[in-house]
């Protein structure tokens, strides 16, 4: 019988075993020890390795000054490039949705120019930056700000013109306007956007960081896969994601946060 | 169009009308001290939606269920239809009892939509059938017809999202129809229409009903709708629903309109009211909104 | 969350494009911006015409393909099993659902080293990062599709008699499909975005390939028409999964 299956429970159903936060974690256990168990008696350690050697080779990777000075720089662009989105990408949001001309006018080509893939055009960007940070925090800019924008536009299209017209009629400046009426209206789609937008940073700074491979993690992560380490390739990746779902995790819980101001 | 605009015009069926003046036939299903509660004893939010409700339906009746928001009339159709197993009690079809659906016997007409919208009307009623098992080569006729009957063979190659509110009833109605069983379990029907749109299908649902001799058991709110088409109506109390009293209608198949204005109409449903008020009293005061039970 | 487009600003985006033609030809006119970054509109214009006339980007361009094709063959049947299979427990899905939704928000690119040590540098790897992305927007919104079917279709044909594998067949996969259809049209967008970045990391052969060969070897003008190909070839695929996937909803809604 499926999940859906229809009637009222007119006697008490015997519950789940475990809760399913439990279960998770048993099954995610299930999965590494299968892992584990397959990667040491079948795989070739070339290509394969468990995750508890992995997990050893943590230690070494992060020890090494010049791979945690890789990861720190990839941290810092990653900053940069979401701050400069969300800053840039809240000032043009505002500026084409406040303005039924602008909306209509621009809006159109900042679609136009979110719909292309960007891995295409990640070579130019390194001929015209160069192969350092400045290219990843541009790549990272060029896709974080997108989404910032468009959910900026759509967080104050639902701002009815009266309450404006309200504040103008009582002397408020363009700054009142916008501190009090304006802004609080647009914090949650603003925080969602904050959400999206560091998850589109993060992908074109890791992108561009991959593409990379004379300096930076690019480097490192060419390096073990050329000298098949998988180990410390694990190692790497495994420090990157923890690094990408923390700040992604980070920005979901301040949405929610933000969220529950729903003026509607 | 109503209900009837097809060829075979109206019938009387005199021998039915025999059988509504002399055999108030046997009783076809039993209900026997049924409760439905839910959430255990002892706890807090424990809802007695049912409370022992005894009843015996006779084979070719037509009965209504009627009361309050919340007092389970709902709850009993499915019970009767197999649909939620009760409490306490039980309920016997012909003799067997009631363990969960019964497509054989028993076909129900839900309030909401429960069309397939990615089937024609046609395929509808005959997906109807191929549930219930009915043999490839008479789903086609089958369903021709029963879409005869309910008048809406014209469309039969629509979609349900092309039909109205009122035609998308009576397609549920001719897949139920379709079902050929003897028991037709209705849960307010009429629900989503307009008054006078429900007060002219009431007229047409009559004369199929009569045709049909099926055993008929339908929920509603309409006081009018229960007195127009029913033999008998049970009225329910508010939460827990108890069986308050059950008023007979004495008047012979098929309804006409002129029933409708009739003077024994309007005592009948002034009795309904009065039996009826204090428990929507009730329900007001103590329970807040919620979908019929 | 992106907003449709009316006619009107199909139009402005048109006019917009020829602004951006008309600063592109005056920009670089000798002396302004440097051709290395940067080339002329009639250069790249004339090796966007021989890309499409006699050109050898139709092998690189069958790989790309090839390389989506594959992958989302392969996300398609393993999301839409997986997602069944938990989309028959309510418990299943209660545990899974979030699990899956959390692993989705890892950058897969992050895998793609991964493959390259494990696949080496050819399609396989860029198989696998295709495969990997395009996995689990069908898979969650297989399980939604399923999980989420209307209880009043199941009530209805549960009352007519439809056992377990009618209700299956005849209710819920229908039910389920427009829903496991965008599903699918996410996970095909997304893999083709994944595998023309693979292969702009580290290929031997594929649009994006060409695109970095052109890149290191400062062939800017030559690049340009290439990303303009691959960008049309992006544009093309999103037109013609989309297509599907809105011929594929009607009549199931």
């Amino acid at each position: 019988m499926t999940a859906t299956t229809m009637g009222s429970v007119s006697h008490a159903r015997r519950g789940p075993i475990m809760s399913p936060g439990w279960a998770r974690l048993v099954a995610i256990f299930i999965l590494l020890a299968l892992w584990e168990i397959g990667a040491r008696f079948y795989a070739d350690p070339l290509f394969l390795c468990p995750p508890s050697q992995a997990v050893g080779a943590l230690s070494h990777i992060l020890s090494d000054p010049k791979i945690r000075n890789a990861i720190e720089v990839t941290i810092f662009e990653v900053a940069f490039a979401f701050s400069m989105s969300v800053s840039v990408g809240l000032a043009i949001g505002l500026a084409v949705g406040l303005h039924g001309f602008t909306k209509q006018s621009i809006l159109p080509v900042i679609l136009m120019l979110y719909a292309t893939p960007q891995a295409t055009i990640l070579p130019l960007f390194v001929l015209i930056f160069g192969i350092g940070p400045a290219a990843k925090i541009a790549f990272g800019v060029s896709h974080g700000i997108f989404p910032v924008i468009v959910t900026t536009v759509a967080g104050v299209q639902n701002l009815r013109p009266q309450l404006l017209r309200a504040a103008h009629s009582m002397g408020a400046n363009r700054w009142q306007v916008f501190t009090s009426i304006i802004f609080p209206h647009m914090i949650p789609s603003f925080f969602t956007g904050m959400r999206l937008g560091m998850t589109a940073v993060l992908l074109g700074v890791l992108l561009a960081e991959l593409y990379v491979s004379t300096a930076g993690i690019g480097f490192y992560t060419r390096l073990f896969a050329e000298s098949f380490s998988p180990p410390d390739l694990f190692a790497l990746i495994s420090v990157l994601a923890a690094i990408a779902v923390t700040l992604n995790e980070l920005c979901r819980m301040a949405e929610r946060h933000f969220s529950r101001w729903n003026i509607g | 169009m109503t209900l009837l605009d097809s060829k075979q015009g109206n019938t009387h069926d005199p021998r039915r009308k025999m059988e509504q003046n002399v055999n108030r036939g046997e009783a076809i299903i039993k209900v026997e001290g049924v409760s439905q509660a839910f959430g255990a004893e002892g706890d807090p939010r424990r809802v007695v939606a049912l409370e022992s409700a005894t009843l015996d339906i006779a084979r070719g009746e037509l009965l209504s269920l009627i009361g309050p928001s919340g007092c389970g009339k709902s709850t009993l159709l499915n019970i009767i239809g197999g649909l939620t197993t009760p409490t306490t009690g039980r309920v016997t079809i012909d003799g067997h009892v009631v363990k969960g659906p019964s497509p054989q016997k028993v076909a129900y007409v839900f309030q909401e939509n429960t069309l397939f919208p990615w089937r024609t009307v046609i395929d509808n009623v005959k997906l109807g059938m191929a549930f219930q098992g009915v043999a490839k080569g008479e789903r086609q006729d089958r369903a021709r017809q029963s879409l005869e009957a309910v008048g809406l063979v014209d469309f039969a190659n629509h979609y349900p999202a092309q039909l109205s509110g009122g035609m998308k009833q009576r397609v549920q109605l001719a897949r139920a129809l379709g079902l050929q069983t003897e028991v037709l379990l209705m849960d307010e029907p009429f629900a989503a229409l307009d008054e006078q749109t429900r007060m002219v299908l009431g007229e047409d649902l009559s004369v199929l009903l009569a045709r049909t001799g099926k055993t008929i058991i339908f929920v509603t709110h309409s006081l009018v709708e229960a007195v127009f088409l029913a033999d008998r109506v049970a009225v329910l109390t508010a939460r827990p629903g108890k069986i308050k009293k059950i008023i007979h209608v004495d008047e012979p198949h098929p309804r006409k309109s002129e029933f409708m204005t009739s003077a024994k109409l309007g005592n009948l449903r002034n009795e309904l009211y009065e039996l009826l008020h204090d428990e929507i009293r009730k329900t007001m005061t103590h329970q807040p909104a919620e979908a019929g039970a | 969350m992106r907003p449709k487009l009316g006619f009107g600003q199909r139009l402005i985006q048109l006019g917009v494009l020829i602004l951006i033609l008309v600063a592109w030809y005056i920009g670089t006119m000798p002396g302004h911006i440097n051709p290395l970054l940067l080339p002329p509109p009639a250069p790249v214009f004339k090796d966007f015409w021989q890309l499409l006339t006699n050109s050898n980007i139709w092998p690189d361009l069958w790989v790309t393909v090839h390389e989506w094709i594959v992958a989302v063959a392969i996300a398609a049947v393993a999301g839409c099993s997986l997602g069944y299979v938990i989309s028959r427990s309510a418990y299943a899905v209660r545990v899974f659902d979030p699990l899956l939704a959390g692993i989705y928000s890892i950058p897969a690119i992050l895998l793609f080293p991964l493959y390259l040590l494990f696949f080496g540098l050819g399609a396989g790897s860029k198989i696998a990062i295709g495969t990997t992305i395009a996995f689990f927007p069908v898979v969650l919104n297989t399980i939604a599709g399923l999980a989420n079917v209307d209880k009043a279709y199941i009530r209805a044909a549960q009352s007519m008699g439809a056992n377990d594998l009618q209700l299956f067949w005849s209710v819920m996969l229908p039910a389920a499909f427009p829903v496991v259809l965008t599903g699918l049209r996410l996970g095909c967008i997304i893999a083709f975005l994944a595998i023309l970045g693979g292969e702009t990391i580290s290929s031997l052969a594929g649009l994006g390939h060409r695109i970095v060969s052109l890149a290191e070897n400062m062939e800017s003008a030559q690049m340009f028409a290439n990303i303009v190909f691959a960008v049309l070839m992006a544009f093309i695929i999103n037109g013609v999964v989309s297509f599907a996937e809105a011929r594929g909803r009607r009549g199931f809604q």
